[in-house]
């Protein structure tokens, strides 16, 4: 059983700045990953569409960032941690001329024990708040650590 | 497309990609991942990797358009994305992409897609699935 000190579970250390989100960047997000659905990339098209302009794609809500001292409330065990898989929950639509914060917690650390040894799993929940307050995802980071 | 034409076992893709270190590079940029790992084949084997990676992020990003562009413009939308880094995803290669319905949910109006992406070998190298919702 991993050893950690249960307060620091939900506990939200900070909050980072506004991130403003642009249409260049959309715009280079969408290339980078060869996006060319009209939602996310014609303006005009966009428009007659259900969000009445372009959206940012679903997955763009994982390029921002956690706050820069984060991480030094997460507890490390052994090597540095790995990514190992992400949860994404999408709950409003990301659009240019919004500024995105977000806020992070361990939501959980647990052990599993496989052929090539243990591994511990530190899951950090990132909440992403538009200028509104408003909730637009929750994405759950998966780090694997070997001690 | 509507909720009751989705059917359990209709597959989705196979799309073939072909990824490049410059694309896996740009799409670094535009994150603000710049770590060696995904830019760099000397940085990264600094890193006890064999060469220049693909980020998480990319993987699941190019899952996620899986999924949108088969929503394409029904009334529907993805709700949510889950991923599994099973074995890192080197740029220079073509990847396969694919998924399949597995369950739906008449009550919620919702369906569940198992995605991957697959090497030249078949091997799955990440696994996740995707919820999409279609309206009422």
């Amino acid at each position: 059983m991993v050893d950690f000190d249960p307060e620091l579970i939900n506990r939200i250390f900070e909050t980072t700045e506004p991130v403003p989100v642009t249409r260049e960047k959309i715009a280079k997000f969408c290339a980078a990953i060869g996006e060319t659905n009209p939602l996310f990339t014609d303006d005009e098209a966009a428009k007659k569409g259900p969000y009445g302009g372009v959206i940012a794609p679903p997955s763009y809500a994982t390029t921002f960032r956690n706050g820069r001292h984060f991480f030094q409330h997460v507890p490390r065990y052994g090597r540095a941690g790995m990514d190992a898989g992400k949860d994404v929950e999408i709950i409003a639509p990301i659009r240019p001329g919004d500024t995105i914060s977000l806020s992070s917690a361990v939501k959980e650390i647990y052990d599993k024990t496989g052929r090539s040894g243990t591994m511990v799993f530190v899951v950090v929940r990132s909440t992403l708040r538009n200028q509104k307050n408003e909730i637009v995802a929750h994405i759950d980071h998966r780090f694997m650590n070997r001690p | 497309m509507r909720f009751e034409d989705v059917q359990i076992g209709t597959a989705i893709g196979p799309e073939e990609i072909f990824i490049s270190k410059d694309q896996t590079r740009m799409y670094a940029r535009s994150s603000g991942l710049d770590a060696p790992r995904f830019t760099d084949d000397e940085g990264a084997k600094k890193e006890g990797l064999p060469g220049m990676i693909l980020p998480g992020n990319m993987s699941l990003s190019l899952l996620t358009k899986l999924v949108t562009d088969w929503i394409g413009n029904n009334d529907a939308r993805m709700i949510r994305l889950g991923t599994t880094y099973r074995v890192p995803v080197q740029p220079d290669h073509t990847l396969t992409l694919q998924g399949f319905i597995t369950n739906t949910y008449p009550d919620t109006r919702q369906c569940e897609i198992d995605i991957w992406i697959e090497n030249e070998e078949a091997e799955r190298l990440v696994t996740g699935t995707a919820t999409v919702e279609f309206s009422k």
